[in-house]
């Protein structure tokens, strides 16, 4: 029986421009690259599935093929499913299984996040992770921050309810369990605008579920989130924001395209949060800003590529006075999301991350600037570099502000 | 000039042609086979095959329909590796009468073809993609057939069991001393002549049939009819969807290898114009238009190319108005009909036969030459089918070449992949990337498979078949040429050039939508990029 | 309003007019829908080299000045022949900026040598493909060496060599055949899937086998002054490699263009990108524009792919996305339109109209030539057939011209882009004015 949702590869032109801009086939050899793995095989496997190749499994889904397409072939959505169609499923996969789990994992290691933090830095933890789960000792994983966003929001709550105009706020699992600052900067950089901010329940979007495989618990998260946040935006009417560009890319199209999820309730609402300030700034509402004087060099990440959004966080980075922005080339990182945490492909992840840092280290910037959280990971751990989020550059030219 | 003589001299590299070479080979008869262009260029590789469980003949033309089951049971088993077991469905639409349902179902159990009616719901389980208001369905026996694979390994076997075979080979003359025919005069692609002289001459040369018995003085009235058909990009359907009515234009979608095709259209031609056929756009347009009737992703799919055959239907008992067709088999003996000794003309029939064809000239030669063997034709394996192809089992032998390689070639060549896909680098080198033949495929097939331009080469390798059409793998394939030896420089590219003109035929009657796309591209790469309309010769 | 000029369709054509846009200080973005055809190009920029009877044009712009008189419909004479040299004035010291320089003979066509042996007149080429020491080498008959690397399939020495000995400026030449080993890249020989000229381009890029690369040139090349390779000696910094290499091995490095991707056209494509960016251009690539609205003549906003009902707004827009290949046109069973707005095309609406009898037809192909029918301003005309003031249409979704045939599809995307930035610039200073 052949399953024909995604036929977007009959449009490929076998023009060979993906082959060029995959990153991992850049590196290594072991991935045949994205047309073969894509478009190509995948006529093949609706002939008879026995016909996949186990090497696509190297295809960190990062979507530049999809990016360099000139013929709109989804092609790193045809390998991901092809991956979860035709390999191995059903077994347990301890490492995937806790890797995906970002809200799980992040739940419980919030609550005890000295601790957490502290063994997972063990060497001795890190030994036996490796041995077992797979993950490579060199591995840095985020620190976990102690508590949850939401919890500190709800002391927030009260100060929202002023605001007439408001954003639902989709915060993701890095900033619940990791990042709290980017979720504070972002309350008061929307209040210097005169929006207010409601959160309500949300689940991890789904995007480490997809691709580890869980597409079933995937399409559950989506469907709830879909649920709760038009039922809230239906509320506040007005957009729902999200800090993470691959929280907004899974919301706005991987459950369409993806997981065949209806999202239409919510699907022209959902902004990654430059394009709504960028919007916003163009109607005139943009706050007074201080000169924020630093070298920052702006790496974009995968999935804001593919979004298309790439263009509004520089205008807003550009707003900045002061900022001294130099504008990386754009390269994959090589984390891709739970990728390069894996054993298997750790050293591809640093190889196809390299040119990136070496870019870094020439421009040697004040800090790097993105607006992935896993991007971050990776460039922190391999470069000298701290990394910060668009929107903690905002708040920074909103603090040095004299109080009024 | 050459001179070769033999026992036995064949007209034709079509399916029945090669045939009647095998099943004389092993019989154990000298034989050569003479063929103007490639083994399968005409009516053999231009129909949808369909492996015909007897189902479509059930309620007209019993006798076929009988052919069929028996001849379906016994390809089967020779030929799996040309074969695919696919299992066919005859559905009923709204607009079909309800009254042909039952009528097959009878003339099925009369011809006693396993047909079982099934429930709508079961056949869309079946086949997801089916139009979802089908009024009732039908399970039959059908299967899938490739032609080429079929034609070229039958000549393989009798190639291995002595016999001769001289493609782009065109006969100019029979040789006649007395009453008797006793050889033909062939000129080959480079104008060499080359005299074959033999016992028996058989005529199996289809449609082209008329043409070669006028060179022996014999009038024989072909009356040809066209048929179209539509290439799709990809397997639409994995099982072959006929339409439950009276046989007419655009009922039958069939899928084959890696894509799927929608047959087919009955247009009558004049015997003048066999040579220059073309698809004419209102039968691509009812094309089109049933196919989306029996499985509408038709429609949001790239029509890869166009392409048609002619029927060889031949009057028999004298009558020149073609009022008494056979769709049956035909074999005359021209010592009866026409007084000639040793002439044999075969024609009729259609792939599903061609064995029986074969079976049934190979013993009017015997009788003639006075050898008394019996036929081994339907018990004893094509090469490449000695056992049981099922890629799952048969892709670990090959660990460390991808799956996609190993499973696509066991398609096209059953167990003779051990012939040439080794670990060698290769293996590795895929030339043709949308049907994933490697070069080593490529040098197989220039070696063994009497491939002469990459026209030929596509027909042994799927080389050019693709979505692409031979962007890429054209060029990498005409440098082979050159490299294994089989041409110059300078005339392989002329081959390049010839092949893409080939593809051209089939892709201008469906140049729209990414089919246009496509050819764009193609034409920057090779006009714009290369100047190949410009080669000096 | 935050853009002055939003462009969609980020190849050749809507780069420079980025570039000038931007060079005028204008605010200007680029919505790009995947990778631009200057990947599949020869990297050299035509600007016309065939005559209607598929002469070689040896003064392309006298023939411009000639053939436009003839058809003024073709997109040249918006701009006449003074006009195609501004843009290409403008453009070529843009992209040296980026360290590619781009080599003319003076006013004249040069040829460039093709993969497959042909000769094909251009006017602006990459110093490994024309300069004055190959055209001496030339002009002097010179032995030459084609060299290729075993066991890449998409490109053959052979073809090239011996399709070259029959062209008659090469007629007597000592030209000869041989191939490199590079023994040291086995690894990747367990995938050539993947060996493509990007792969091996990449090799080149890292330098850090050019002195055995250069080692084996030196011993296959013989006695010939001119190596030419399949064109992949490193994209970024080519022409330090090309340069580094030409030193080590004492001979003339002439690049054959090979199978796609064309690194020659992935090195213009890269220069032309950076070029953009270093004047604070903003270039989107992952979204594709795919309709707008025109109100009372002027193109009001545009939407795209991912941001559904959103409204990008600009002061100007100009539409250079390509042809069919890359959807600026789209044909569909018996239609042919322009998908993003529904701008009147010139194209038959008969699809046996479209297509020549032979693929490699003297002719070409009609459907080469449909495009977007514009005044002289470059405006198109919405589907009432009413001018659309505010938007200029540039590139190869223009009609008139057939880019194979004429050997013209370089020159005219650099013209017409430089002649929608110039059009909007001037609409710019005469609103500040």
């Amino acid at each position: 029986m052949i399953k024909l949702e995604n036929i977007s590869f009959d449009h490929c032109l076998k023009c060979t421009v993906c082959t060029i801009y995959c990153p991992v086939a850049k590196v290594t050899h072991l991935f045949p690259g994205p047309k073969q793995s894509g478009p190509d095989a995948e006529r093949l496997r609706i002939k008879n599935p026995e016909l996949v190749d186990a090497s696509l499994k190297y295809c960190s889904n990062c979507k530049r093929c999809e990016i360099a397409c000139p013929s709109g072939v989804q092609i790193a959505s045809i390998i991901q499913e092809a991956k979860w169609n035709y390999v191995r499923k059903g077994m347990f996969r301890p490492r995937d299984f806790f890797m995906s789990r970002t809200d799980l994992v992040g739940s419980i290691a919030t609550r005890v996040s000295t601790i957490a933090n502290f063994v997972l830095g063990l060497s001795l933890v890190k030994f036996f992770m490796e041995i077992i789960l797979k993950i490579p000792m060199k591995s840095v994983f985020p620190s976990y921050a102690s508590g949850t966003f939401v919890n500190k929001f709800s002391r927030l709550r009260k100060s929202q309810a002023p605001y007439a105009n408001r954003v639902t706020y989709f915060h993701g699992c890095f900033v619940n369990y990791n990042n709290h600052r980017l979720g504070r900067d972002l309350v008061r950089v929307l209040n210097a605008m005169n929006i207010g901010i409601d959160i309500t329940d949300e689940k991890c979007c789904g995007v480490p579920l997809i691709a580890n495989g869980y597409l079933e618990k995937a399409k559950k998260n989506g469907i709830y989130n879909i649920r709760s946040l038009s039922r809230m935006q239906r509320a506040n009417g007005g957009k729902i924001v999200s800090t993470s560009s691959s929280c907004s890319y899974a919301l706005k199209h991987e459950y369409s395209h993806f997981l065949k999820l209806d999202n239409s309730a919510i699907y022209d609402d959902v902004e990654y949060i430059t394009k709504f300030l960028f919007d916003q700034f163009e109607a005139g509402n943009m706050p007074a800003m201080n000169p924020v004087p630093l070298r920052v060099a702006y790496h974009s990440p995968c999935h804001l590529e593919r979004l298309g959004g790439v263009i509004y966080t520089i205008d807003i980075l550009k707003r900045i006075p002061g900022l001294d922005l130099v504008i990386l080339h754009s390269e994959c990182c090589g984390i891709a999301g739970t990728y390069g945490f894996k054993k298997e492909y750790y050293q591809i992840s640093k190889r196809i991350g390299s040119q990136l840092f070496q870019l870094i280290e020439h421009v040697n910037p004040e800090f790097v600037v993105t607006d992935c959280e896993t991007c971050s990971l990776q460039i922190e751990s391999n470069t000298e570099y701290r990394v910060l989020h668009p929107v903690n550059l905002l708040a920074m030219a909103l603090e040095s502000m004299p109080e009024a | 000039m050459k001179r070769y003589e033999t026992e036995v001299i064949i007209i034709g590299g079509g399916v029945t042609g090669a045939g009647i070479l095998r099943d004389l080979s092993l019989r154990g008869i000298p034989a050569v086979l003479v063929e103007k262009d490639d083994i399968a260029y005409g009516a053999t590789g231009r129909n949808h095959g369909l492996l015909h469980s007897g189902a479509r003949y059930a309620v007209n033309d019993l006798e076929s329909a009988k052919e069929c089951v028996s001849e379906n049971r016994i390809l089967k088993n020779i030929a799996r590796h040309c074969i695919e077991d696919t299992g066919g469905l005859f559905v009923t639409l709204p607009d079909d009468d309800p009254m042909y349902h039952t009528r097959l179902i009878e003339g099925c159990k009369i011809a006693g073809i396993k047909a079982n009616e099934i429930s709508s719901k079961e056949a869309l389980r079946l086949e997801p993609h089916l139009n979802e208001n089908i009024m009732a369905a039908i399970w039959v026996p059908d299967g899938t057939v490739d032609p080429f694979r079929l034609a070229a390994s039958n000549i393989l076997d009798a190639e291995e069991h002595g016999a001769r075979v001289f493609t782009h080979t065109e006969v100019t003359e029979i040789i006649r001393s007395d009453g008797t025919a006793v050889g033909v005069r062939c000129k080959t692609r480079d104008n060499d002549v080359i005299e074959l002289y033999g016992r028996v001459i058989i005529n199996a040369s289809g449609v082209w049939g008329q043409h070669v018995c006028s060179r022996a003085g014999i009038e024989l009235a072909m009356f040809p009819s066209k048929g179209s058909m539509l290439i799709i990009d990809y397997r639409v359907n994995n099982i072959v969807i006929n339409r439950c009515r009276p046989p007419a234009d655009g009922d039958i979608i069939v899928p084959g290898d890696t894509v799927s095709i929608i047959g087919t259209t009955s247009r009558k031609i004049d015997y003048d114009r066999i040579e220059y056929l073309t698809v004419d756009d209102d039968e691509i347009e009812v094309l089109l238009a049933d196919g989306e009737k029996l499985i509408p992703n038709v429609s949001r799919t790239r029509a890869l190319r166009a392409y048609c055959g002619v029927r060889p239907l031949v009057a028999v008992s004298g009558d020149t108005e073609g009022r008494n067709i056979s769709r049956g088999i035909v074999l005359i003996d021209h010592a009866e009909r026409d007084g000639i000794e040793g002439f044999i003309t075969i024609a009729g029939g259609k792939l599903m036969t061609y064995r029986l064809m074969a079976e049934q000239t190979s013993d009017l030669v015997c009788s003639k030459l006075g050898v008394k063997k019996a036929c081994s034709t339907h018990k004893t394996h094509l090469p490449g089918s000695e056992r049981k192809v099922r890629p799952g089992m048969n892709i670990k032998a090959f660990t460390g070449i991808p799956n996609s390689v190993v499973g696509s070639t066991l398609y096209r060549h059953g167990q003779r992949v051990h012939n040439f896909l080794t670990k060698d680098k290769k293996n590795y080198r895929l030339i043709c990337e949308c049907e994933m033949v490697t070069e080593g495929e490529v040098e197989y097939a220039l070696k063994k498979l009497h491939v002469r331009d990459i026209v030929d080469l596509r027909r042994r390798t799927r080389v050019g078949m693709g979505p692409c059409q031979g962007e890429l793998c054209a060029y990498r394939s005409a440098g082979l040429f050159h490299e294994y030896g089989s041409a110059t420089p300078v005339e392989s590219q002329k081959l390049l050039r010839d092949f893409l003109e080939e593809r051209w035929k089939g892709i201008k009657p469906v140049l729209w939508g990414d089919t246009l796309r496509e050819s764009e591209f193609t034409y920057w790469i090779y006009q714009g990029l290369f100047g190949l309309g410009n080669i000096k010769e | 309003m935050a853009y002055d000029c939003l462009i969609i369709g980020g190849g050749l054509a809507g780069l420079t007019c980025g570039i000038k846009c931007l060079s005028e200080g204008l605010r200007t973005v680029i919505i790009s829908s995947g990778m631009n055809a200057l990947h599949f190009s020869s990297g050299s920029i035509d600007v016309f080299g065939y005559t209607r009877s598929k002469e070689p044009v040896n003064r392309p712009f006298d023939y411009i000045d000639m053939y436009t008189k003839e058809r003024p419909d073709h997109p040249y004479a918006k701009m006449g022949s003074a006009g195609v040299r501004e843009a290409i004035d403008f453009i070529v010291p843009q992209i040296a900026r980026e360290n590619l320089s781009l080599v003319t003979n003076g006013d004249e066509n040069h040829f460039h040598v093709t993969g497959i042996g042909t000769l094909k007149p251009t006017y602006l080429s990459q110093p490994s493909v024309y300069n004055e020491r190959i055209r001496a080498a030339w002009e002097n008959r010179e032995p030459i060496a084609v060299l290729n690397f075993e066991g890449y399939r998409d490109y053959y020495a052979e073809m090239a060599a011996e399709q070259l000995k029959k062209q008659p400026l090469f007629q007597g030449v000592d030209i000869f055949v041989d191939s490199i080993r590079l023994p040291y890249y086995a690894p990747t020989e367990k995938n050539l899937l993947e060996f493509r000229s990007i792969d091996l381009a990449r090799v080149f890029d890292t330098e850090k086998y050019l002195p055995r690369i250069a080692g084996e040139i030196v011993k296959k090349a013989g006695n010939a002054r001119i190596v030419c390779l399949p064109a992949f000696i490193g994209i970024r910094d080519y022409e330090t490699i090309h340069r580094k290499l030409e030193e080590m091995t004492g001979r003339l490095i002439y690049e054959v263009p090979s199978l796609p991707p064309s690194i020659l056209g992935m090195r213009l494509d890269n220069a032309l990108k950076s070029r953009f960016a270093a004047l604070g251009g903003e270039f989107s690539i992952g979204d594709t524009v795919n309709g707008g609205e025109i109100v009372s003549g002027l193109l009001d906003h545009v939407h795209t792919c991912n941001y559904g009902a959103t409204r990008h707004r600009s002061k100007y827009y100009v539409l250079a996305s390509g042809s069919f290949f890359s959807d600026g046109l789209r044909s569909e069973f018996n239609k042919i339109t322009e998908p993003i707005l529904g701008l009147t095309v010139n194209a038959s609406q008969k699809r046996s109209e479209w297509y020549s009898e032979h693929f490699f037809d003297e002719a070409s192909h009609p459907f080469l030539g449909y495009g977007v029918e514009t005044n002289a301003r470059l405006n198109p005309f919405d589907a009432s057939g009413s001018p659309v003031e505010n938007l200029f249409c540039a590139g190869a979704l223009l009609c008139g011209y057939d880019p194979i045939r004429e050997a013209s599809g370089g020159g005219v995307a650099i013209a017409t882009g430089y002649k929608a930035a110039r059009e909007i610039i001037g609409l710019c200073r005469g609103a500040r004015a």
